[in-house]
């Protein structure tokens, strides 16, 4: 039996405005399509499982859980370096500018380090914001006045670069 | 006019419009403001570039089919029902009573003379050593399933009827404080055979080191089938209060409506006083549950209720005109009421009074 009704439209009317969102989310997080895909259909069914697609609060609902979910598999992943320096280095051997493409690589290694190592509320803050959300967006997400955001936001900025800086290792 | 807080500068940088005159105003004639702004800006200028990410391409339409594909929910019932949390006091509970239960049925069976199939209910009261020493029996033995349960959880009442066969109750009025958002769980009907082996129960003896009573003559290789469901269950509550992964994070359900097709046990080979005999003459088995059993007086057609007698005080009560087991009291830490009635047992349970839970059952449609 399939987990979602074929006939229910609001729920596939919303997935199909939220998908690719969601995913991004989640995308900003792992850097990983097909874990951030993983994450984004885990969310929409949790999503459906219990709530009415026509909720007013739906979007901001998945918004919350992919941050939440892939920060949370992020924490959870020790595995995952291995493979980016792997990754990294394949990519350095094909592209013009290997170097580059190794800064970049390492670069994004240690901001998941420093997210990962982050209080869930500021992590998620930073990967809502620079996933597109609006301020507004952001406030509806985590349950905050939107006035909070600016300083919520410079506040894990701050935390972001203090924790990239230390760059410790998992 | 006070300087711009850290935050507002942080949004003029994102959202330039969303401020107001007076603060865009301030910013143009405040020096001190201007170089805050530009450290903030190129402070988020920084972090932008270091939360870059590779560039995702979705096929919105493939992960539509792929979410509605996926494999039903049974495999979340585990933890999204905070009873089933491992670790915790009730799920340990819970499962000892289940296991008592399908001991306490076997127990019936021999009484009954091979066919159980119970019309009302009883309560029996365990002590959490008679479910120690039950739930050793199932070391005696094999247990396969010819049909496994498979709990699903569904949004709707269709849904639940499409698994189950069975029409969620109705339920007339809510007590108060419990919330309207209900989840349903359903399953079909699950069948166990329980093979009885002389030669395990012989190694689990030794193993225990426990002196054990002698299995009866002729029950090696007896088999007792227990058809259990289908069955079908109201969960109301919200379980899932915040949003996010966490399985800690899910809210308790505050009241349950469960509705089963009554259990059905046949035996073979089963001599029946030995082996009523043998149950009650397990260590560990207090002479207060020996005694409930052996007085209960049609064994074929009751269902005993096992009754912690620890966490939980039982009654008899009449419910929608049959006798049903109350467990619990009014002060709305937990209550429950179980009956059976043509041929379905029906069970009410959660943090609520057990005058509103009684009531609730009563009203059930």
């Amino acid at each position: 039996m399939a987990s979602v009704r074929p006939d229910d439209e609001s729920f596939e009317a919303l997935f199909t405005a939220e998908y690719a969102r969601v995913a991004g989310i989640a995308n900003r997080v792992l850097m990983d399509q097909h874990e951030a895909e993983d994450v984004a259909q885990e969310v929409f069914m949790d999503f459906h499982r219990l709530h009415s697609a026509s909720a007013q609060y739906a979007p901001a609902w998945l918004h919350r859980a992919a941050a939440h979910a892939a920060l949370n598999r992020l924490r959870g992943s020790r595995r995952r370096l291995r493979r980016e320096v792997a990754q990294a280095t394949q990519e350095s051997d094909r592209i013009a500018d290997p170097q580059k493409v190794y800064e970049v690589s390492e670069d994004r290694r240690q901001v998941r380090q420093a997210l990962a190592r982050m209080a869930p509320k500021p992590a998620a803050v930073l990967v809502l914001r620079a996933s597109g959300l609006s301020y507004a967006e952001v406030a509806q997400a985590l349950g905050v006045g939107i006035g909070q955001v600016g300083t919520l936001l410079r506040r894990a900025e701050a935390a972001l670069r203090k924790e990239v800086t230390s760059g410790t290792s998992f | 006019m006070a300087h711009l807080s850290e935050g507002t500068l942080r949004r003029m940088v994102d959202e330039p419009d969303a401020h107001g005159g007076a603060d865009a105003r301030h910013l143009e004639t405040c020096a001190d403001c201007q170089a805050r702004y530009s450290t903030v800006s190129r402070d988020a200028g920084a972090i932008s570039s270091l939360m870059t990410a590779p560039e995702l391409r979705v096929d919105v339409a493939s992960a539509f089919n792929r979410v509605r594909s996926a494999p039903a929910a049974q495999p979340r019932f585990g933890f999204r029902l905070p009873v089933m949390r491992p670790g915790s006091r009730p799920m340990v509970l819970g499962f000892a009573t289940v296991i008592a239960a399908a001991a306490l049925l076997v127990t019936a069976v021999a009484q009954g003379g091979g066919i159980f199939a119970p019309t009302t209910v009883t309560p029996v009261p365990v002590q959490v050593a008679d479910l120690q020493a039950l739930s050793q029996l199932s070391a005696y033995g094999t247990v396969t399933w010819t049909r496994e349960p498979q709990p699903q959880v569904v949004t709707s009442a269709a849904e639940a009827k499409a698994i189950s066969g069975l029409q969620p109750p109705t339920v007339a009025k809510l007590p108060p404080g419990v919330s309207s958002t209900v989840t349903y769980a359903a399953t079909a009907q699950a069948i166990a055979v329980f093979t009885f082996s002389a030669a395990q129960a012989a190694a689990e003896a030794a193993k225990t080191g426990k002196s054990l009573p002698k299995l009866p003559a002729g029950i090696d290789g007896a088999t007792l089938t227990v058809s259990v469901g289908p069955a079908v269950a109201e969960i109301f509550g919200n379980l899932n209060t915040t949003a996010g992964s966490d399985p800690t994070q899910v809210g308790l359900p505050q009241l349950i409506v469960a509705e089963s097709s009554a259990p059905v046990a046949t035996s073979t080979q089963v001599t029946v006083k030995q082996l009523e005999d043998y149950l009650l003459a397990q260590p560990g088995i207090s002479p207060e549950l020996a005694a409930a059993i052996k007085a209960i007086g049609d064994p074929s057609s009751t269902l005993p209720i096992p009754v912690p007698v620890e966490y939980a005080t039982a009654s008899t009560v009449t419910v929608q005109g049959v006798q049903g087991v109350a467990l619990g009291d009014n002060t709305g830490v937990g209550a429950g009421v179980i009956w059976i009635k043509n041929g379905q047992v029906y069970g009410v349970a959660g943090t609520v009074k057990l005058s509103d839970a009684i009531d609730l059952a009563n009203h059930l449609t």
